[in-house]
């Protein structure tokens, strides 16, 4: 799935809560990490966990990390800027934030030309942006939009559940600009 | 044949006020007496150009100077200013010669032999040499001759730049007074009685004669007044750590100038950092107290490690306001100092498929923009801590220069499900039936459980005061949300939701 995401482009994750876009996500910073890649995750809820991501194979040394304190501007500037250094393989932009009012507002305030600006900051860079959102924000500037959608959760234990075993999801490519949509996967994520 | 020896000289005039000057620059063009350290009846040590175009002269006092019609500027010497201006002088002649010596206050020698590749020839580089020293906010005036003398005479007598051509020192040297030998009392008033007044003269005196009645001594002066100048200079070593600083008239106590004038230290240093291809990897800031009534100074310092080694003033700046934000100083401040510890960053080979890391000096401007943005500390590798204490972890800085796969911490599942984790913990109301609970209520979240497994028990540090005990569950709401509460024995937390 890692070679979806195309360099130099804009790509998105979207999906709604406890969907599996944060384990997609963490995934994909796995497999690069894991390959030597440098990649950048600006974490506009400060909502990562590194520990998960290393139980999940991430070589975390290969990880810059920016917790952008709850301001989604100063995210997408962050990610902006290091995008247009060129010198990550990936960025992750994390823009996943829960309902509260002062996010909503914070999500509704960012400009249209944020995603242009981000876009056009990877232009010409080998660099692959990937911006993380509960829902598609940034319109046509993405030249790859993948949806994850819920599946049911698996708990172990019957009749009264004693334990979360995982979720399951489904992630579909809902635009490609290098390839047509339609591709999907079924993923079992396991706690 | 032995190869041509030429030597620069970079000369600062009146150095105690170019370097008042380079710290307070709005003192750039008025007239300016330097007084020497406090004490009853001070002293006028320095005037520049405009103050002795008041008639302010070395050796009056202060009331004297202040009495003279116009407007005058006094501000007492500075030895920490003085020493930054110095060694910015001497970083200006390394920058250009592997060889320099430091002659005394804004007296710089450098070995120019042998750098006309590199810098064209003698007048270009003497044009370059005082154009550097603007940069680093001192007007220094060039020489260069075959001998240190020479080269300093040519300093004092140019307006900026003075080339002597080799061989003509002798000649250069004729009419200059034997002053400029730095004698000893002793032998100043020898020479003078016997009518030797300038180095042509002294010149001019039969070397066997000399050396008979004045010595080794004699012979050297003689030597020296001949623009021959055997002794190889002294060379300097930077020292290990870059320094400015800024004495106060005034006590601050307002934070925003107090920032400004670290502002300008800051890019000083990175000037001078810059000069020499450096950048660095820590830094260190102190602000003197003002003084209680009967007690000492105080002072309060601190220092800071950038996520990446950096000479970025930006950079600087976002960690200094961070941190004298957070905590001001207690009292006003009358003096502060910025100091760096200088690294140089290798260049690092690019990898031929271009997935390197970022080149040391990109990532060092792009880390120190990204500061700017989210403020120190919040940025940086990951490091787990030895501990299962929920979210245990620092942040390291990132090491430009690595490259080459990089390895797991350990095996992992790659199909993990994560936890988005709320940071801190956020309150949370749980109502429970039969010991479980059935309905969240936290900000942004809220609804009936319809699934719950727990408790599951984690504690650490029983044995320190800071121990923690944790009763965890995995529920999932109606809406099909996933998190994760925990009890701490007091109140219910949400920790996280799954994603």
């Amino acid at each position: 799935m890692l070679e979806a995401f195309p360099r130099g482009q804009l790509s998105e994750i979207v999906g709604p809560r406890s969907a599996g876009g944060s384990s997609l996500v963490t995934s994909l910073l796995a497999h690069a990490t894991a390959a030597g890649e440098l990649v950048a995750l600006v974490d506009g809820s400060d909502a990562f966990d590194p520990a998960g991501a290393a139980a999940a194979g991430a070589a975390l040394r290969s990880l810059f990390w920016v917790r952008a304190g709850r301001r989604l501007d100063h995210a997408c500037r962050a990610a902006e800027l290091l995008a247009r250094s060129g010198g990550f393989a990936w960025v992750v932009l994390d823009l996943t934030v829960d309902p509260t009012p002062l996010a909503v507002r914070q999500t509704a305030a960012l400009h249209a030309a944020t995603w242009i600006r981000l876009q056009r900051a990877v232009r010409d860079t080998p660099t692959r942006l990937v911006v993380h959102a509960s829902r598609h924000l940034a319109g046509s500037a993405a030249a790859l939009v993948l949806n994850v959608t819920r599946g049911a959760a698996r708990w172990m234990g019957a009749p009264r559940p004693t334990r979360l075993a995982g979720i399951g999801s489904r992630v579909e490519v809902a635009r490609a600009r290098a390839s047509s949509p339609g591709g999907a996967w079924e993923i079992a994520w396991r706690l | 044949m032995a190869p041509v020896r030429r030597i620069g000289c970079l000369l600062v005039p009146r150095f105690a006020a170019a370097a008042a000057v380079r710290a307070e620059p709005a003192l750039a063009g008025r007239a300016l007496a330097i007084l020497d350290e406090a004490r009853p009846g001070r002293l006028v040590i320095e005037a520049n150009a405009e103050a002795r175009a008041l008639g302010v002269l070395p050796g009056m006092t202060e009331a004297a100077a202040q009495a003279r019609p116009g407007a005058l500027v006094c501000r007492e010497r500075v030895p920490p200013q003085e020493a930054a201006a110095q060694q910015a002088l001497l970083e200006v002649a390394l920058v250009h010669s592997p060889r320099v010596e430091e002659a005394g206050a804004g007296e710089v020698y450098l070995d120019a032999a042998g750098l006309g590749t590199l810098f064209g020839d003698e007048p270009a580089l003497a044009r370059r040499l005082a154009a550097r020293a603007r940069v680093a906010d001192l007007h220094a005036r060039i020489g260069i001759a075959g001998s240190r003398v020479a080269a300093r005479l040519a300093a004092r007598r140019a307006e900026e730049c003075v080339c002597v051509p080799p061989g003509a020192d002798a000649a250069h040297l004729r009419g200059a007074p034997v002053a400029l030998l730095d004698l000893s009392i002793e032998m100043a008033r020898r020479l003078a009685r016997w009518g030797i007044r300038t180095l042509g003269e002294l010149a001019d005196l039969p070397g066997h004669d000399l050396y008979e009645r004045l010595g080794p001594e004699g012979a050297r002066l003689q030597a020296i007044a001949r623009g021959e100048d055997p002794r190889p200079l002294d060379p300097w070593r930077p020292p290990p750590r870059f320094e400015e600083a800024r004495e106060l008239d005034w006590a601050l106590d307002n934070l925003e100038p107090l920032f400004g004038l670290f502002a300008e230290c800051a890019e000083r240093l990175a000037a001078r950092l810059e000069a020499q291809a450096l950048s660095a990897d820590r830094f260190e800031w102190s602000c003197r107290l003002t003084a209680r009534f009967g007690e000492s100074p105080r002072i309060v310092e601190g220092a800071f490690v950038p996520p990446v080694p950096t000479r970025e003033p930006r950079a600087v700046m976002a960690v200094l306001r961070a941190t004298l934000s957070a905590e001001p100083p207690p009292a006003p401040i009358t003096a502060l100092t910025l100091r760096a510890h200088p690294v140089r960053v290798a260049a690092s080979q690019e990898p031929l498929d271009g997935e390197g890391r970022p080149s040391p000096r990109t990532l060092a401007e792009t880390v120190a923009r990204v500061i700017a943005l989210v403020g120190p500390g919040n940025l940086g590798v990951p490091v787990l801590l030895d501990s299962h204490r929920p979210d245990a972890l620092r942040l390291e800085p990132l090491s430009a220069g690595g490259s080459g796969p990089a390895h797991a911490e350990r095996a992992g599942n790659a199909f993990i499900l994560a936890l988005r984790r709320c940071r801190p913990p956020r309150p949370a109301q749980v109502r429970l039936i039969g010991g479980r609970p059935v309905h969240l209520r936290a900000d942004g979240l809220a609804g009936p459980i319809v699934a719950a497994a727990g408790p599951w028990r984690s504690s650490g540090d029983w044995w320190l005061d800071r121990r923690w005990v944790f009763d965890e569950w995995d529920v999932e709401l109606a809406d099909g949300t996933l998190g994760r509460l925990a009890h701490d024995g007091s109140a219910w937390l949400l920790e996280g939701i799954y994603d």
